[in-house]
């Protein structure tokens, strides 16, 4: 094991290289640059190739492109560029080819602030492209190390369900600096509970059976099987149709691999949910840290606060929410989205409230004050904000 | 020793606030501390500033905040007036040549002349920060490992050894006499 | 179903699903008359195309892989891809006039600046026909379109001082030429140079379109008369009169005159490679 003071996006860059990625497809963005910069340097030196691109939407297409030929890829950004990845999403989840992409939230919508960490993208991640009759899967790390580890596990996803996986991080993750250890053994990277999957090709030339199925290799071009690769929809051969047949099971395939696979994908963390909790806070990301750090305290001095933290966010976790309580969400932007998806999850006669703040993280101060306001049946306003925030 | 240390260090952009916390993260990583460390830049041209939040624990870090520095390395006014108020019982560091301090705040505040010794003592003011290092290493009392510190910095700046290792003595003994 | 069509075809795209009279049959005939030609197997090529007529018409009608990209975006899959897949495969596109002129110019330029290898045939029916028949980037002066009702009124990018290929020459393109789909022999030999180019190749080639832009601009969808109102329209370089529009020919023959993307890509990273590996091993 190797020990490191450093950034989240070192951290990624040891987490891909390790899973076996052999192509990065870069545009400069803070706060996701360093990725690109740590790719340039590191892949070559593995045999693996480092590409800029024009702008995100070639980046993201070169990188699905080379995917489709076969090598594990991936892509990095922040909001500005992640909206122009909506285009190769689009094919890739259409094409069924498997790559990974790392989001480094900031502060938006548009520009807004490059150097902080935001939590815009929370429905975007789910909705990368138009069109909907698919599912996604993204994973969302709150810290260095478990960036890296959530990369490695986003290639094996994509893998296996053959689709592009999300790792929704951020601003504080990427440019942050923490202690990382980097396995270098076998024995090493099993302790570490990382798993890896090779890439495989369809020897086709039909395209993809219509069910759940999974581990059905994607296809792969250049290996003379004839393949058919396209955003149309496809007959079960391969060939564009356009019939409401065959995109039903077209559609049923892109839907239901993930769906009815949720356990593979599913990760959380809880703390304190067992004895009935007063209040359960509901975090993502970096806020889960120092939240964790006040749910902590709070228990300290006798309160019954507790903590649900999903990992995977979508498919979105709703198993979690099967208490009757009061939930605080809390996130990295003002409008309120993951508390959207509580809200439809909790159980009837739950109270949903939430915490929104942008730029920087919830101080533990603020934490213990909104945990009294809320045991204190007290309005949740920000400051200066008439109405509560969500 | 409590479950977690808090280090806190601000100041202008150029003084070498990032690099100090880099130093001092790297040292405590080799002497087997979980560390979190998190880099603000505010707009300098604008008289911004630049602050360093360092956590040290033998447990894994939850939250990364720095909300009750147990040090805080104050490198301008700007920034002991905006982090001071943070401050509980912990230690503050600071140079009198950039900062004006309040003396009936509550906790301790030790004085580093770093940037006057390292013009009179060593010619320049680029060891400024290297005597501050130093002076936050005894500050520590042992908590952070002197050695280690010294050659940690020494592989994170390796230009002017003798030099640095100098100042960084110098400033040990600010805070440890 | 000829012999050329049962080698390189699929029979289920055969006929084609384009409309009746388009000419789009004669320039993917020329290309894969061109590939015969050249002696290349099915298995040598990939074939990209992209959305529109020319992308949709012709998709999974080649015997081997075949891949259609999104809008304007099959340049950048293309590179990606060159880098994955076999050298001594070659990728070729066929595309139309809004895809590599208008929403994936950027992608071309940027092709053509790394000399990525792909033949990209521009398949210009004048305008955006699949979608009902609006002005593009090539369409003539004063011709009527669904979104030019009154005549198109902004210059092009075929006109003498401001040709696209001017523009891609100087962006790096390795090999550039221009014809109308009734060239025949012309086109093939021209297509069989720009195959040949182990770099970015772009062949522009005018066709007719009867169901949209016949009906728009001549009032009528007879195919003889739109065949001919291009036919007349096109000269040779050299031989151009007033009325041509569109000169035919090679405009710029640089092949393998520059390193190709992904070959000059896969040395660097061996040479790297290789470097650090040595390194490590002492």
């Amino acid at each position: 094991m190797k020990r490191y003071l450093e950034t989240g996006n070192f951290a990624i860059t040891e987490g891909a290289i390790l899973a076996g990625c052999r192509l990065f497809a870069g545009y400069p963005i803070t706060p996701a640059t360093e990725i690109a910069e740590a790719m340039s340097i590191n892949l070559p030196r593995v045999g693996g190739y480092y590409v800029q691109a024009e702008d995100e939407c070639a980046a993201m297409h070169m990188a699905v492109g080379a995917a489709s030929g076969g090598l594990k890829t991936m892509t990095a950004t922040s909001g500005p560029g992640f909206i122009l990845y909506a285009d190769p999403y689009g094919w890739a989840i259409g094409c069924e080819i498997p790559i990974v992409v790392l989001n480094s939230q900031r502060v938006g919508p548009v520009s807004g602030i490059t150097g902080a960490p935001g939590q815009g993208e929370f429905y975007n991640s789910r909705y990368p492209t138009q069109g909907g009759n698919y599912e996604t899967i993204v994973l969302a790390p709150n810290s260095a190390q478990e960036a890296m580890e959530l990369t490695i596990e986003a290639f094996y996803l994509s893998e296996r369900f053959r689709t592009p996986v999300t790792v929704l991080a951020d601003q504080l993750i990427t440019d942050g600096l923490e202690d990382i250890s980097v396995p270098e053994t076998d024995e090493e990277k099993e302790a570490m509970g990382l798993r890896f999957a090779e890439r495989e090709f369809h020897k086709g030339p039909e395209f993809y059976p219509p069910t759940d199925e999974i581990d059905v290799p994607p296809v792969v071009l250049g290996k003379n099987t004839g393949a058919m690769c396209s955003d149309w929809t496809p007959t079960e051969e391969g060939y564009d149709i356009e019939t409401v047949e065959a995109h039903h099971k077209h559609s049923y395939r892109m839907i239901y691999k993930i769906r009815n696979n949720k356990d593979i994908i599913t990760r959380y963390e809880t703390l304190f949910v067992d004895d009935d909790p007063d209040i359960i806070a509901v975090s993502y990301g970096t806020p889960s840290r120092s939240v964790k750090t006040a749910v902590k305290k709070a228990r300290e001095k006798g309160l019954k606060i507790g903590m649900i933290r999903p990992i995977s966010l979508w498919p979105f976790p709703d198993e979690l929410f099967s208490q009757k309580t009061k939930y605080l969400v809390v996130e990295l932007d003002y409008d309120g989205q993951m508390v959207r998806e509580v809200k439809r999850a909790a159980p009837g006669g739950s109270e949903i409230h939430f915490f929104g703040k942008c730029g920087e993280l919830p101080t533990v101060v603020e934490m213990h004050e909104t945990f009294d306001k809320l045991l204190n049946n007290e309005p949740l306003r920000p400051e200066g904000w008439e109405k509560e925030a969500w | 020793m409590k479950d977690r240390i808090e280090i806190l260090a601000s100041g202008f952009g150029g003084q070498g606030v990032v690099r100090l916390g880099q130093i001092v993260g790297v040292a405590a990583v080799n002497q087997g501390f979980r560390v979190t460390m998190l880099k603000s830049h505010g707009t300098e041209q604008r008289g911004g500033y630049v602050r360093t939040q360092l956590v040290l624990s033998k447990e894994e870090i939850d939250s990364p905040l720095v909300e009750a520095p147990d040090y805080f390395c104050s490198f301008s006014t700007a920034a002991y007036k905006q982090f001071g108020h943070m401050m509980k019982d912990g230690v503050m560091l600071y140079d009198p040549a950039t900062v004006e301090i309040d003396a009936s705040k509550p906790f301790r505040q030790i004085a580093v002349a770093a940037k006057d010794t390292a013009v009179e003592k060593l010619g320049r003011a680029i060891y400024t920060n290297t005597i501050m290092l130093g002076a936050l290493t005894g500050a520590t009392d042992g908590l952070l490992d002197k050695e280690n510190m010294l050659t940690t910095m020494l592989q994170i700046i390796p230009k002017f050894k003798e030099e640095n290792k100098k100042a960084f003595e110098l400033g040990y003994s600010m805070s440890t006499t | 179903m000829d012999k050329l069509a049962r080698k390189y075809l699929r029979a289920r795209k055969i006929p084609s699903t384009a409309c009746s009279g388009c000419g789009l049959g004669q320039c993917h005939k020329a290309l894969v008359k061109a590939l015969a030609d050249l002696d290349y197997e099915v298995d040598d090529i990939i074939w990209g195309t992209s959305i529109g007529c020319s992308g949709r018409q012709t998709f999974a009608t080649w015997n081997g892989d075949n891949f259609a990209g999104t809008h304007g975006r099959v340049y950048p899959i293309a590179r990606g891809l060159r880098i994955a897949m076999p050298d001594d495969m070659k990728i070729i596109l066929t595309v139309g006039d809004g895809d590599a002129f208008g929403i994936g110019f950027n992608h071309v330029l940027h092709s053509a600046r790394t000399n990525t290898q792909m033949t990209v045939l521009v398949c210009d029916n004048l305008g955006y026909q699949s979608t009902g028949g609006q002005f593009g980037w090539t369409t003539p002066p004063g011709i009527v379109t669904d979104s030019s009702p009154y005549g198109m009124s902004e210059p092009n990018w075929v006109q003498p001082d401001m040709d696209v290929l001017k523009i891609l020459k100087e962006a790096g393109a390795t090999f550039l030429a221009r014809h109308v789909s009734m060239d025949g022999a012309a086109l093939v030999e021209t297509l069989k140079k720009a195959v040949q180019n182990n770099g970015f190749s772009l062949v522009h080639t005018v066709f007719p379109c009867t169901t949209n832009f016949a009906k728009n601009a001549l009032g009528s969808r007879n195919a003889v008369n739109i065949f001919n109102w291009i036919k007349d329209r096109a000269a040779p370089l050299g031989e151009e009169t007033e009325d041509t529009i569109w000169r035919t020919g090679v405009y710029h023959d640089a092949s393998n005159s520059r390193p190709e993307f992904s070959q000059a890509l896969k040395k660097q990273v061996s040479d790297i490679q290789r470097r650090f590996q040595d390194e490590g091993s002492h």
